[in-house]
């Protein structure tokens, strides 16, 4: 008898080991004859930096050596394109790395016995700065004339610009009874892992420079790392050891490269934590975002036309802004069919903080506009907003934005449904709670999102199964370089691997995150790795089984999965088949507004979510449960704050504020919807993004609902809600 | 890198400043440790030589009744202040700020005394103090005469917020003088007290306004009042103006009102950049003030 272990919520590999304590993650890690290292920031926004003295902190306590950009072989690095210097300063062969572009670059780093004399040599560090005025918004930075951050990279600030130019705008609008124009808003936001950029690096017992830090994708890090070393691939070893969370935000490099470079030039481990402060000054952060649209729609409630401008805020770096802004390009008309639509979407560098991949990449700032946009027009016609919703889902076959249709099933109408029926959409309480300041109200939003990577990729999985026995399987092992981030996919992985096997998933070992040991197995992000894994891990499974019914012992196999190709966008129109899957998502939220604090409680949601198949149901609600409170605090509570000098005011969690268990939805319903994609492994799409996209926009609604005011801008602090009652 | 060199349990206040008064260097008391600790590792405080344990001070650790008068020793933990029943017959408004000051790990360690002594125009302790109209009793080393380390301490006491100079400015001299506790006058009849505060999130931030009220009533008459909010200014603010008219006045809509306009004449709000606008303060403290007023009213019955 076989045991079917997909769809079981059996329990995670990694729970003892965490539960305990015994997991380690990159700050507990030490190795012997240890160094420890300390980053100078530049903490300005734009600055030329003329020179840099390092003698009394070279010549201080406990110093091994201090590092600028000089000692940097090739100093450039970035995901998307090399336009970050490892460290900014003088010296380096390539121009424009002597700019600072952000209050987080780095300009030096010590190298010392310990933390404290490392930290203690900093300070000596003396840079002279010739400080410039500082870019920070994006509409001013995007005007011609600006001064440029990157004066290598063309003759403006403009990093990215996508259109979109579908049907005929002009005839569209004339056929539209209702128009709404807006323009929103949306904020910056905090990853807020729990464990902050960390790492230990080493040589190994083969000579190479081993890294071990959180990351995402183990092979591109390795390859970033390399490059700025001037080494090739191979002689850099990427190691994951346990990761307190990414949310896409540990995709862009941190302390690798820097860490890296001490221990190729000392031959000595070396070891840095950063503090939460560094953390949030240090690394991307999910974009702010402008978006102005102009939609129409007929009074039999059919959208007719829809004209939209996106402004993402870049940051100093390209990081994944041009796939981000994509994305939203992909993402800004909702999961509905529009007959003509025109879009222009841009990325613009500023003297911020990078905009960074963080979960959504880009959907949840498009979603908002799109969203609400749809609550205006159905009010406008009179129309329940989610009878509205329906009347344009996209059905199977319509052309999306790109002009072409989404490849696997649409399901997004089953989906807002799900959401509505489980809710009770139309029958709600009442509004206002006699003799209090209270007011109750009700939002709907949906979305819709890519899983895997985008634009003419060849995504690609890689896995391998060794199988052990002798008449029946004893054990098997499974190899896989995918992240475990904490959204649990290894478990979800050995189950794939075993349920292929027919044996319990106790049998199956996983290996996994080292560069030197696995093939390529792709970032986890794109909420992408149940879907490529699993295809991957199914057929290197498959595989050795059949080796293993030929009576191979042990039974081995590899397995290269390619998922079917996508396009890149034309650059006139949009047209493209940018990518292979969607998954969608709706949700129902219900806020109780204090109308004399502004105070915003939210009290249930409803989250829907199309996953295909649940491999493990428990951890499905755990990520829908985990998004809905990282959205809220997006929504709600978070605020990053600078000053109007670039610099981070809120750079600490007492000033940056997360949702504790008192703040976040006192309930959650999750609703998990099945309907398979052909080419996913046992039916499944992708989840970890899907129950962020609709929150935002959903508690707009709500409050919206309950106020009758529309709020462009979140958070929706107190003081922002009052102010829109105009109470103060 | 030491924080510090020398760590000090004093069993009695005298041996305490005396600690202080010949300490090798820079010396500082240290209770619960959950402002100065993390003050010192990430360097907002310069390392100190000497850092003296006030928890084992019987006297400090104290929390009972002394004649009509409730003793809470400063460096009893907020979460003990926030349990104790006395606590909560005498000074409820105490009860209700000591439960809502940070999280319960830190309400298990943090003391009431160094909630004071950070001396912040908001803190929820200060402010439930600054309404019941506590006494501090603070102690120093007697100075010019070398003294053993069990004798030779003048303690004095000193109106509550007379503890206060400025926004994390205490007139405690922290490198030569303690506060050993708190008097609090025990509740007569018809006398009672309420604190509440509007905050986000819930539960670990600084609060964007609190207030405490402490009254006594003469069947519909305010017979006396304290009212503190903050932050309402630089320092822990009593809203005097208000206290004036409403003595001896019915309690209804249009005293409130009237009281009301007093405080927002007296207070001074200001906006600070990471929490709360000062117009965002002067729209939500009628609301406080009257949910709060109103808890304490009827209270007081």
């Amino acid at each position: 008898m076989t045991i079917q272990s997909v769809g079981q919520s059996v329990p995670r590999v990694d729970a003892l080991g965490k539960v305990k304590g015994e997991a380690l993650y990159s700050g507990d890690l030490s190795m012997p004859g240890m160094l420890y290292m300390k980053i100078l920031f530049a903490e300005r926004a734009f600055a030329r930096v003329k020179s840099i003295d390092t003698s009394k902190a070279e010549a201080a306590p406990g110093v091994a050596a201090v590092y600028t950009a000089k000692d940097i072989p090739v100093n450039e690095y970035g995901l998307q394109i090399p336009d970050q210097p490892v460290l900014c300063g003088p010296g380096a062969a390539k121009p424009y790395t002597d700019l600072v572009r952000f209050v987080g670059d780095q300009v030096a780093v010590v190298v010392a016995e310990t933390e404290a004399q490392a930290a203690a040599a900093v300070k000596l560090i003396e840079v002279e700065y010739e400080d410039l005025p500082p870019l920070l918004d994006p509409i001013e930075a995007m005007k011609p004339g600006a001064p440029l951050l990157h004066p290598d990279r063309g003759s403006d600030n403009i990093c990215v610009h996508y259109r979109i130019r579908k049907g005929d705008i002009d005839e569209g609008f004339k056929k539209a009874d209702v128009i709404v124009e807006s323009e929103y808003r949306t904020p910056v936001q905090e990853h807020a892992y729990l464990q902050p950029e960390a790492g230990l690096t080493y040589i190994d017992e083969e000579g190479r420079i081993a890294v071990v830090c959180a990351g995402q994708w183990t092979h591109a890090d390795r390859d970033s790392i390399a490059h700025a070393l001037g080494l090739p691939n191979e002689q850099v070893r990427v190691i994951y050891p346990a990761i307190g969370g990414a949310f896409g935000g540990r995709e862009d490099l941190s302390v690798q490269i820097v860490l890296a470079l001490a221990t190729m030039k000392l031959r000595k481990p070396v070891k840095i934590v950063w503090s939460r402060r560094e953390s949030i000054i240090g690394h991307g952060k999910r974009h702010a975002v402008i978006l102005k649209a102009r939609w129409g729609a007929s009074k039999d409630g059919k959208l007719v036309a829809t004209e939209s401008e996106v402004i993402g805020d870049g940051g100093a770096y390209m990081y994944t802004s041009n796939k981000v802004l994509g994305n939203s390009t992909i993402t800004h008309t909702g999961p509905y069919f529009v007959p003509n639509i025109k879009a222009d979407i841009y990325g613009v560098y500023t003297n911020n903080v990078p905009g960074a991949a963080f979960r959504g990449f880009g959907a949840p700032q498009a979603l908002y506009m799109a969203e609400l946009q749809m609550d205006k027009l159905a009010e406008k016609l009179g129309m329940d907003p989610v009878e509205f919703r329906l009347k344009n889902a996209l059905q199977q076959g319509d052309t999306m934005s790109v002009g072409t249709p989404a490849p696997n099933p649409v399901s997004i109408t089953e989906v807002i449904q799900a959401a509505r029926d489980k809710a009770d959409w139309a029958n709600r309480g009442s509004k206002v709670v006699a003799g209090t300041p209270l007011v109750h109200g009700r939002g709907f939003a949906a979305g819709f999102k890519n899983v895997g990577f985008s634009f003419g990729y060849q995504e690609n999985c890689w896995a391998k199964v060794e199988i052990y026995g002798n008449g029946q399987i004893e054990r098997a092992v499974l190899h896989h370089a995918g992240a475990e981030v904490g959204q649990g996919t290894h478990t979800v992985m050995v189950q794939m691997a075993a349920h292929v096997l027919g044996i319990s998933p106790d049998l199956v070992e996983i290996r996994t995150s080292d560069s030197a040991k696995q093939g390529n197995s792709g970032s986890v992000s794109a909420s992408r790795m149940t879907f490529m894994a699993g295809n991957a891990i199914k057929g290197a499974a498959e595989a050795a089984l059949e080796k293993w019914n030929a009576e191979e012992r042990p039974a081995i196999a590899e397995f290269k999965y390619l998922a079917p190709p996508t396009t890149h966008m034309d650059h006139d129109t949009g047209y493209s088949m940018p990518n292979f899957q969607y998954a969608y998502s709706a949700q129902v939220v219900d806020v109780e507004v204090d109308t004399e604090t502004g105070h915003v409680r939210v009290t249930r949601v409803v989250a829907a979510d199309d996953v295909g198949k649940a491999i493990n149901p428990d951890l499905v609600v755990g990520q829908i449960e985990g998004a809905v409170v990282q959205a809220h605090g997006y929504a709600i509570t978070e605020e990053y704050k600078t000053d109007k000098n670039g610099k981070v005011i809120s750079d600490q969690f007492s000033t940056y504020l997360l949702p504790t268990i008192l703040d976040i939805p006192e309930q959650v319903d999750s609703v998990i919807v099945e309907i398979p994609d052909p080419n996913g492994p046992w039916g499944a799409r992708g989840l970890g993004e899907l129950p962020y996209l609709p929150y935002a926009a959903a508690v707009a609604a709500a409050v919206h609902d309950a106020t009758g005011v529309w709020i462009h801008e979140f958070p929706f602090t107190p003081e922002r809600v009052l102010r829109a009652l105009g109470k103060i | 890198m030491n924080l510090w060199q020398e760590y000090k349990r004093p069993t009695s206040v005298a041996e305490a400043v005396q600690d202080l008064a010949s300490a090798a260097g820079p010396a500082l008391p240290i209770a619960g440790g959950t402002d100065l600790m993390l003050d010192l590792r990430q360097g907002n405080h310069p390392p100190v030589h000497t850092l003296i344990d006030l928890t084992f001070i019987p006297e400090m650790s104290a929390l009972e009744l002394r004649g009509d008068e409730l003793y809470v020793g400063a460096a009893v933990p907020v979460n003990q202040v926030a349990l104790d029943p006395m606590v909560g017959t005498h000074a409820q408004a105490l009860t209700e700020a000591a439960n809502l000051i940070a999280g319960p790990q830190v309400r298990n360690t943090a003391t009431l005394g160094g909630n004071v002594a950070h001396a912040l125009p908001a803190a929820d302790g200060t402010i439930a103090l600054t309404a019941l109209d506590a006494v501090a009793e603070v102690a120093s080393a007697l100075s010019g005469v070398e003294q053993s380390r069990s004798a030779g301490v003048e303690t004095r006491r000193m109106p509550f917020t007379s503890l206060f100079l400025g926004p994390g400015k205490s007139a405690i001299d922290k490198t030569r003088e303690i506060i050993v506790g708190f008097y609090l006058p025990t509740a007569g009849p018809h006398q009672a007290s309420c604190f509440k505060r509007i905050m986000r999130p819930q539960g670990v931030a600084l609060p964007i306004l609190n207030c405490a009220v402490w009254l006594e009533r003469d069947g519909d008459l305010v017979k006396d009042i304290h009212i503190a909010v903050g932050p309402g200014g630089s320092t822990p603010f009593r809203a005097t103006e208000a206290e004036s008219f409403l003595r001896g006045q019915p309690f209804h809509d249009e005293t409130f009102a009237r009281a009301l306009d007093c405080l927002l004449d007296q207070a001074k709000f200001r906006t600070s950049a990471r929490r709360a606008s000062a117009d965002y303060r002067r729209h939500i403290v009628g609301g406080l003030l009257r949910d709060v007023f109103d808890t304490a009213w009827k209270r007081a019955e």
